[in-house]
């Protein structure tokens, strides 16, 4: 069993056990995407159909009806069509590159019941479901690098996402309120959905097994009441809560009572309390039992269950789907209470429990007992899951569609048509038709697309658009950020307040501080730390759990551990005494707070245990009593898609590793975990550490991570490298030859970087290394390395320091361009006439040949019109043809080109280093002008300015520096792993004597080298010394993608407004760049009159206006044609001009016709006033 | 102003010569000279690289420009270059390759059959003129692997293909690094080191050893028997003060005073292999001759240098 638990331990934090396991850590940080989603395939998807409710269709007029339900799913893999009989597989990179989806079949029963007659079974095709890579479904799954590079994959492909029309896309990790857990609140919003509501309320999220959701409310009235608030169909219903506790279970007001005030003992009862009165956990007031008689009297007309169901089913009746023409009040009660109201729960006796539960927590937040909760805070979250998503979107769609379908046959039966028999089969499903099964899928597909839900509800979500994201390959770094990102959700991005981006201490740990972009979505995207993962449906062995068993155990667990079970129905004590126990969102007990801090320790002993059912996972929230602090309890949870993060326990002997816990966010709040550096971080002895970080850097995401010595730059640095090593050109794709992306950045020459944290070997991100070793020197040479320009060696470039490429892939589909007039069909043949052309005779370009602007790129055949049409290259550079894939059908129709775009280094690309200090090229200089060293006579790649430094305190890039010379030195890598001093040390070894800019300075000394990284330096030019002394060494460089080709605007004059005459914007047209106001203000404040009205007059909207100077008018002139004189001509010469004849149209001549230069808008505006019937009069005068 | 000569005699002394690497003194004259020679030997040497490639057949991992980048780097030997003419300058041919003055032509075909990837070197590249190959480094690497392959263009793996053709050309290092002739030139002043004996004597035997040490390359050393501080190799100085910062540590400023000489320096030249490194060294002092020589004035440009005013006649000696 142990070595079982080993094997477990080593899946969950990547201890390469085989060679072959070398991705394991790179595996773990895509898990939690595929497990969602395998989970939606094995079990989720059938779970979620036998969920859905069954319809029933009755023909009024001969009283059959007809039930239909949905049975067990069929998904299939994705499979290719080759032929009518023949078919194989389908693999992910022939959708990518016929830009196509990665879908497989998705069949399912659907049981069709005449009255009491037998069910009948009936396999329909749901249409084609997007499959997951590397999920059960996929055809890579559990591939070795081997088989994925010949599947023409990238050996360390991860999978997690979809491809959809050959693009890939991820589904975002959005912020959820936790699952289950009644949260109390305090809103503006609460205090104005009606009159006499307050401000307070208690709030909980209850998930479905299948994953939907419905969240209630709980609001606190101003009258002492409280008034339970759910939504049906896009509106929110108020139910007292009275009502809801009598129509739950058969109970009485006594009970009831009894329940709501077990949380306050009046002080007299037992000598036991007085010891709890003055101290802390007092939950309850004696204001308790006043609100409890105040609930009770709002419904005293109410004295049965029965009553209640009644009252409540009587106003729901119409709301209820399928219910509407129920007679029995009751039932429909039952249904509004099952379907809308703490639908985690089953019981009626269960849910009674929770809302007592709830109550007493909104009293006692009323009270001010205890605070409310944070609903910004990671505590009370948990996050949306790929497969989640999909299950509860599906299940709408699939009920919206037995919805349709029900209307379609209740339509066939109203409109008695003869050829519609209702108790046939094959007619109902020919009704069914209409309704087509194949649009489910499509629906699915769609959303996966856009990241928009097509809903009504909602479905209990805050947003409906942007839940995927394609997943950019631009960069390993970026392409994994995707998979870690966390978004706290698209609403909050419009939010004025700034609450919700704060760094809050709840996400220690579990997100990371540092990996934040800045901005816009700044605090709101966040990533997970490296260490994080995200519970699911699978235990480490790879089975599914069995929930109901767990919760089971757990109970069988507790109860052994003096916890006071609920089923009986007792009325318990409250807090102080004891403290109630919810396991999953379900009151299961109350535990006597003596003992609870050793039920506590022994749950999490068991977690860590291999031999107990207790999963590791298991999260024991426990909420100790304060003195209005959060509301006590012990609040137990095993759901999935919460986060969760190792951590050593070490009140456990640590015995063979087993003392790794899981911990999630709601646990850790009141946990003393310690850094692993051996003091007590300033713990008081009453709190003494129970657990112990693994590592520091487990607090920091992959990216952030990669950072060397990141503990010794100024924080802002560090979250600026996380944002440029996400545009970092680097080495993006292994299987670049069979991608057809729409545009890839590439680096040609890439290196490892000498130093390096231990991240770069756990993610193997020497797979794809995102820069270069330069030689950095740090002076002022030339004036061209001012304000973060850099200068780059010339014949360094030459030999291909940052040489990179771009590709871009254009696809024609010469079937999706047919217009509706012609049905011409068209296809790739290159015209017979011009044979020379580089036009192969396929149509399409050669592969290897350049393409400059406007030169034929490939050629369509019109097989009707037998006309050949050559389409030109567009854009503004000469490309390569890379790549020319076609679509093998008969006809050539589809074809993809893939273009190789050269961008080697030019003066105004961008680079930076590993510390946030990027800088554009001023100037390529030539090797000999650069200074070089004496001894070594290097010269370096690169030169920067010392200014960089003072001001952003980049410390580590010159620790960098000084390592990496060291390193280069003795041949190997330089560990530089952030906060390594801070780990074991014991308390028994001296401060470290040895510093780590000590260490550095050996390494070079012993080779000869300055101990500070400096170098004696001559001119390159004059050939004498520097006067002061170099700071010279390698730092990894990365190249932006940020590079002027793309960038650059030139306009001397080309396209004008049609409105205005004023030059248009926009690069991509050829357009200038506004001179706007404030240029034009700098230009005023020197007095260039001249250059002024050159750009705004001369270069912009020159115009020679006629003006009559009778009538001042602008807009009233108009030619006057000339009168042809035929024969006035005289041979050789040239023909007489006619002279422009402009008259004015109001005073009917020409005499007053002057002309002005003036801004050709001032026209327009002159005609706009005119519009509205203001004019515009000048007066011409010859002062000037 | 008449009359006084400002010329020198520079000499040169060899000290250590291969074919690839030379160190030598340079004597008697100032750092314009040796910093010119300097930039001539790394930026002006002419060499031949290849310049112009078609590619026929490239079915192999790497891009046609990227092959290509990496053929031009490949250092060909370059006796010849300095006798080739330019490509712009030649009249005899229009630059395709197919003239002997100013281009070489070579050929790769390489085929991978078998399983195991094929490694395509610099020794695949058959050239059309003995006299300009790859430069082949088994000799000077010692002979201790028999199978030297030369340096990798790229790797093919079965059924992978490059067949091309590549034109070579004469060129210098200005225009492209792949024409420079010089690995690493370098030059240092030579260093007067001369050490206070009398404050010496008043160091410790710990404080002598401690500041020997102190300098991070070995320039000095102490004698155990004789209980003196000697300099053992004033060449390994550095200049980086470090020995005069420690004496002022100890509190004996003037402890030894290091003068840099003024006119003599100690060159390194590392060479490419394209040119061996003595006739980099010729070679420079060539072009450095010739560009004087285009400065120089000759009579025919008198006149065009009156244009100049000033700096015509200061150009004439006035």
């Amino acid at each position: 069993m142990t070595s079982k638990r080993e094997e477990k331990m080593k899946k969950m934090f990547g201890k390469p056990s085989a060679e072959s396991e070398d991705y394991a850590a790179v595996r773990e940080l895509f898990r939690h995407h595929i497990e969602s989603f395998d989970h939606f395939v094995t079990a989720g998807l059938e779970t979620m159909l036998n969920k859905i409710k069954p319809i029933e269709v009755v023909d009024s007029s001969t009283g059959t009806s007809l039930a239909i339900w949905f049975g067990k799913p069929f998904l299939f893999p994705p499979q290719k069509e080759e032929s009518k009989t023949a078919r194989g597989k389908l693999l992910p990179f022939e959708c990518r590159q016929a830009k196509v989806s990665y879908t497989g079949k998705f069949m399912a029963d659907v049981y069709f019941k005449y009255n009491d007659g037998p069910a009948i079974r009936e396999n329909f095709n749901f249409g084609q479901l997007p499959i997951m890579l590397m999920s059960k479904l996929c055809h890579l799954r559990g591939a070795n690098p081997e088989k994925l590079v010949s599947c023409k994959e990238e050996s360390s492909e991860m999978g997690g996402y979809f491809v959809l029309n050959g693009l890939e896309r991820v589904v975002r990790l959005v912020i959820l309120p936790k699952r289950n857990y009644p949260t109390s609140m305090v809103r503006n919003s609460f205090r104005d959905r009606k009159e006499g509501y307050t401000d307070k309320a208690v709030v909980i999220r209850c998930a479905r097994e299948d994953q939907s959701s419905v969240t209630v409310k709980l609001y606190y009235l101003r009258n002492d009441s409280a008034r339970l608030g759910f939504w049906i169909q896009g509106r929110e219903y108020l139910l007292p809560v009275g009502l809801v506790l009598k129509a739950l279970i058969d109970t009485t007001d006594h009970e009831i009572y009894k329940n709501l005030t077990c949380c306050y003992v009046e002080k007299d009862e037992s000598c036991d309390v007085k010891k709890y009165e003055k101290g802390k956990g007092n939950v309850g007031t004696q204001l308790v039992g006043e609100r409890a008689h105040i609930i009770l009297d709002e419904v005293r007309d109410f004295i049965t269950r029965r009553q209640c169901l009644e009252h409540i089913g009587g106003h729901f009746r119409p709301l209820m789907r399928g219910l509407e023409d129920e007679s029995d009040l009751s039932v429909v009660g039952e249904a509004v209470l099952e379907d809308y109201i703490f639908v985690h729960l089953d019981k009626g006796f269960d849910k009674f429990n929770l809302l007592i539960f709830m109550v007493q927590k909104l009293f006692s937040l009323m009270d001010q007992t205890s605070l409310p909760d944070n609903p910004d805070a990671l505590q009370n979250h948990e996050v949306l899951l790929p497969g989640h998503l999909i299950t509860i979107y599906l299940k709408e769609k699939l009920e919206d569609w037995l919805q349709r379908a029900k209307k379609l046959l209740q339509d066939q039966i109203n409109n008695k048509s003869k050829t519609f028999d209702f108790c046939s089969l094959v007619n109902v499903k020919k009704v069914l038709d209409k309704n087509p099964s194949k649009h489910i899928s499509l629906a699915v597909e769609n959303m996966l697309k856009t990241g928009r839900l097509v809903t009504q509800s909602g479905l209990d979500l805050q947003q409906r658009a942007g839940l995927t994201v394609q997943a950019e390959r631009l960069n390993y770094l970026r392409y994994l950020s995707h998979f870690r990102a966390v978004h706290r959700g698209a609403s909050f991005a419009g939010l004025r307040t700034t609450s919700v981006r704060k760094l809050l201490p709840e996400s220690w740990g579990f997100l990371c501080p540092v990996h934040t972009p800045d901005g816009e979505p700044c605090g709101l995207l966040n990533h997970m730390t490296s260490t994080c993962r995200i519970t699911s449906y699978f235990d480490a062995q790879g089975n599914i759990r069995n929930f109901l068993n767990i919760r089971e155990s757990i109970l069988t667990v507790l109860s052994e551990l003096q916890m006071i079970s609920s089923v009986p129905k007792l009325v318990q004590a409250g807090p102080p005494a004891n403290l109630s126990v919810l396991l999953d969102g379900c009151v299961v007990g109350s535990i006597s707070s003596k003992v609870v801090e050793k039920v506590v320790a022994q749950l999490r002993k068991l977690k860590v245990s291999a031999s107990s059912v207790i999963p590791d996972d298991l999260e024991v929230g426990y909420v100790p009593l304060s003195s209005r602090g959060a509301y006590p309890g012990l609040y137990l949870f095993t759901s999935p898609s919460r986060f969760v993060r190792p951590v050593k326990n070490i009140s456990i002997p640590s015995d063979e590793g087993q003392n790794i816990e899981l911990i999630g966010p709601f646990e850790q709040v009141f946990m003393e975990i310690r850094c692993p550096d051996g003091r007590d971080g300033g713990r008081k002895d009453a709190f003494p550490a129970t657990h112990e970080e693994i590592h520091p850097t487990g607090m920091l995401s992959v990216v952030a991570s990669l950072t060397p010595w990141s503990d010794h730059n100024q924080s802002p640095r560090n979250m600026y490298q996380c944002q440029m090593a996400k545009q970092t050109m680097a080495f993006s794709l292994q299987a670049l030859c069979n991608r057809a992306d729409q545009k890839l950045y590439h680096l040609k020459t890439p290196q490892s970087p000498i130093v390096r944290t231990s991240a770069y070997k756990k993610y193997c991100i020497d797979e794809y290394p995102t820069g270069t070793n330069a030689i950095v020197a740090v002076l002022s040479y030339t004036g061209y390395d001012m304000e973060d320009a850099m200068i780059l060696n010339k014949s360094s470039v030459d030999r291909g320091m940052f040489h990179g490429l771009i590709y871009q892939t254009e696809t024609i589909d010469l079937s999706d361009q047919k217009s509706r007039s012609d049905r011409s069909r068209k296809f790739f043949r290159r015209s017979n006439i011009n044979k020379n052309s580089s036009i192969d005779s396929d149509g399409l370009p050669y592969v290897g040949q350049t393409i400059k602007p406007n030169e034929e790129l490939y050629s369509i055949h019109n097989e009707v019109t037998n006309e050949s049409r050559s389409i030109k290259h567009k854009g503004s550079e000469p490309v390569i043809v890379d790549y020319v894939a076609i679509d093998g059908k008969k006809l050539l129709q589809k074809a993809s080109i893939r273009f190789r775009h050269p961008r080697n280094p030019i003066i105004g690309d961008k680079f930076s280093s590993r510390h946030g200090q990027k800088g554009v090229c001023s100037q390529l200089w030539p090797d000999i002008d650069m200074p070089f060293s004496g001894v070594t006579g290097m010269r370096p790649d690169l030169i920067i300015n010392p200014h960089a430094f003072p001001s952003r305190m980049t410390i580590a890039m010159l620790l960098e520096s000084v390592a990496a010379k060291g390193g280069s030195l003795h041949g190997k890598y330089v560990d530089a792993t952030p906060f390594a001093n801070s780990k074991n040390v014991n308390e028994e070894t001296p401060p470290q004597s040895k510093t780590l800019v000590d260490e550095l300075g050996e390494m070079l000394k012993v080779k000869g080298f300055n101990y500070h990284g400096t170098e004696v330096m001559y001119s390159g030019v004059y050939g004498t010394e520097l006067t002061c002394e170099i700071f010279m060494g390698p730092v990894y460089y990365q190249r932006l993608r940020h590079m002027v080709s793309d960038k650059y605007q030139v306009r001397s004059t080309g396209t004008i407004d049609q409105i205005t005459h004023q030059p248009i914007k926009g690069r991509k047209r050829g357009g200038g760049i506004r001179f706007g106001e404030m240029e034009r203000d700098s230009m005023l404040a020197h007095g260039a009159a001249y250059l002024l009205h050159d750009r705004l007059h001369t270069c912009s909207d020159y115009h020679i206006a006629d003006v009559c100077s009778i009538c001042g008018s602008i807009l009233t002139t108009s030619f006057v044609k000339p009168e042809r004189r035929v024969g006035r001509a005289v041979k050789g010469l040239p023909p007489i001009r006619a002279s422009k004849k402009v008259i004015c149209h109001a005073c009917q001549t020409s005499r007053g016709m002057e002309t002005v230069a003036m801004p050709y808008v001032f026209k327009y505006l002159a005609a706009e006033l005119a519009a509205m019937n203001i004019k515009l009069t000048l007066q011409l005068n010859n002062a000037a | 102003m008449e009359g006084k000569s400002y010329q020198r005699l520079p000499r040169v002394k060899i000290r250590e010569m291969r074919d690839d690497y030379m160190k030598f003194e340079l004597r008697d004259t100032d750092a314009s000279v040796a910093n010119a020679l300097r930039r001539v030997m790394i930026a002006e040497v002419p060499t031949v690289a290849i310049d112009l490639v078609e590619i026929e057949i490239n079915s192999s991992v790497l891009n046609d420009e990227f092959i290509a980048h990496r053929l031009g780097l490949i250092p060909l030997t370059s006796d010849r270059a300095m006798s080739m003419r330019f490509s712009r300058d030649c009249d005899a041919c229009d630059g395709d390759g197919q003239c002997e003055f100013c281009s070489v032509e070579f050929h790769l075909r390489a085929k991978c059959h078998s399983d195991q990837t094929l490694d395509v070197t610099s020794k695949d590249l058959l050239s059309s003129d003995h006299t300009v190959v790859p430069v082949d480094f088994s000799d000077s690497a010692g002979m201790e692997s028999s199978e030297q392959k030369g340096i990798i263009i790229v790797k093919l793996r079965r059924g992978q293909e490059l067949r091309l053709r590549a034109i070579a050309r004469k060129g210098i290092g200005k225009d492209h690094a792949k024409w420079s002739p010089a690995a690493t030139v370098t030059f240092m002043y030579e260093p007067d080191i001369r050490i206070n004996e009398e404050l010496m004597d008043m160091l410790t035997l710990d404080e002598k050893k401690a500041w020997v040490e102190s300098s991070p390359t070995k320039v000095f050393d102490f004698d155990p028997k004789t209980e003196k501080v000697m300099v053992v190799d004033p060449e390994a100085y550095t200049y980086d003060d470090e020995v005069i910062k420690k004496a002022e540590a100890m509190g004996k400023p003037g402890l030894v005073d290091i003068i840099a000489k003024e006119d003599s320096f100690i060159f390194t030249v590392e060479s490419t292999g394209a040119v061996k490194a003595s006739q980099l060294l010729l070679n420079a002092i060539e072009i450095l001759k010739q560009k004087l020589d285009a400065v120089r004035l000759s009579e025919d440009t008198v006149e065009a240098d009156d244009q100049f005013g000033e700096l015509g006649a200061h150009m004439r000696g006035g």
